[in-house]
């Protein structure tokens, strides 16, 4: 399955996109305007569509900021510390992310992809698991 | 009562009290199809009884506020499939805030509020896949006048009030509204009750000098529900004689 094509789909459909210049580096609020009811349409469709489990503050990295907070305060490391909160994003990711939340909103359709991927291949093991 | 209504599904969470029942009734006859819910076996056994010429025409499903996992089941047993919800969900702790027991205070706003917003939370997600839904709130005249003792009950109820409004505030754009209904004095269950127990001098506070009946309330969910009540959105609608008009 290409999960990115499926998700494109998905964002044509919500978002009324006529000629989809949609690109993995597409930034989905600062581009394509999405807002927070678009986002919550968003996660009830890659919920239906992929079957897997959608928490909106983990998929859209509601909380990216506030965790780079908790982990100053803690004095912990940033990187390491929000891999934790989300595991689907690489580390590369993550430091690309930090260094930029200054710019306002960071989430990128990749990172839509890498989630899903990421739970679809938890669901898998899950499966593996069972049986 | 006449009229039309696009979606015929309705939850009505509390669905053993008689109000919803009444209400479960009135909607079967305008050929909507009512799912209640129930939380102990005397719940059941009331359903069944009052339903019992409705046969093929509802379902009941068991709904606990205090077990969060029964949640998850509803709405598998339902498969996700809603178009109007109704919550006469009503639970009371009566007791003077400075007198009030910490853990029960806790408890009675995660069953009653917090849970309430994992509802709406699952409700709202259903009825986006449709791009329409009605939800309607019973929230009773209490939230604006509480009496000495019901201020677990008033907050309650306007956190609630609160979290259904802003539901019609940020859903409406996707075709899912609200209403909230406020019942003053109503001649049924709890409120029959107080009323035997209070005497004459409650309905003289109603300007109308009558409680409201079940019947009442029916009659104006099936209009709120309706297409023609559909532009009453995220909005109170008072139903209490004239009850908190005055003074």
């Amino acid at each position: 399955m290409n999960i990115f094509a499926e998700i494109e789909k998905i964002l044509a459909e919500l978002l009324d996109l006529e000629d989809s210049d949609i690109t993995p580096d597409t930034y989905l609020i600062k581009d394509l305007g999405a807002e927070s009811i678009d986002l919550l349409e968003l996660a009830v469709a890659i919920n239906n569509r992929f079957k897997i489990p959608v928490k909106d503050d983990d998929i859209f990295l509601g909380c990216f900021r506030h965790y780079m907070s908790e982990a100053e305060q803690q004095m912990a490391d940033t990187v390491p510390y929000i891999a934790e909160k989300y595991p689907f994003l690489t580390k590369d990711r993550i430091k690309e992310i930090a260094a930029r939340t200054v710019e306002g909103p960071q989430l990128k359709i990749r990172d839509l992809v890498d989630y899903v991927t990421y739970q679809l291949e938890r669901a898998r093991h899950a499966g593996n698991d069972d049986s | 009562m006449k009229g039309t209504f696009t979606g015929k599904r309705a939850l009505i969470l509390g669905g053993s009290c008689e109000l919803a029942l009444t209400l479960a009734q009135s909607m079967i006859e305008a050929s909507l199809y009512p799912i209640l819910t129930y939380r102990s076996d005397r719940g059941l056994q009331a359903i069944s009884e009052s339903m019992l010429p409705f046969a093929g025409r509802f379902e009941s499903h068991y709904l606990n506020f205090g077990e969060r996992e029964t949640l998850d089941t509803l709405f598998t047993d339902i498969a996700e499939d809603l178009d109007v919800l109704i919550d006469f969900v009503n639970d009371d702790y009566e007791s003077l805030v400075a007198s009030a027991d910490e853990d029960m205070t806790c408890r009675y706003f995660t069953e009653n509020v917090s849970f309430r917003a994992w509802i709406l939370k699952r409700a709202g997600r259903a009825m986006l896949k449709k791009r329409k839904g009605r939800l309607i709130y019973i929230s009773s005249t209490a939230a604006e006048r509480p009496n000495p003792g019901q201020g677990f009950y008033a907050a309650a109820k306007r956190a609630s009030e609160a979290l259904y409004l802003n539901m019609g505030l940020e859903m409406a754009g996707r075709g899912i509204t609200v209403a909230i209904l406020r019942p003053g004095y109503v001649n049924a269950g709890r409120g029959a009750a107080y009323i035997r127990r209070k005497g004459k001098a409650v309905l003289d506070k109603v300007p109308t000098n009558r409680a409201i009946t079940r019947e009442q309330i029916a009659h104006t969910i099936l209009f709120l529900l309706s297409d023609g009540g559909d532009g009453i959105n995220g909005t109170v609608v008072t139903m209490d004689g004239g009850l908190t008009s005055g003074k």
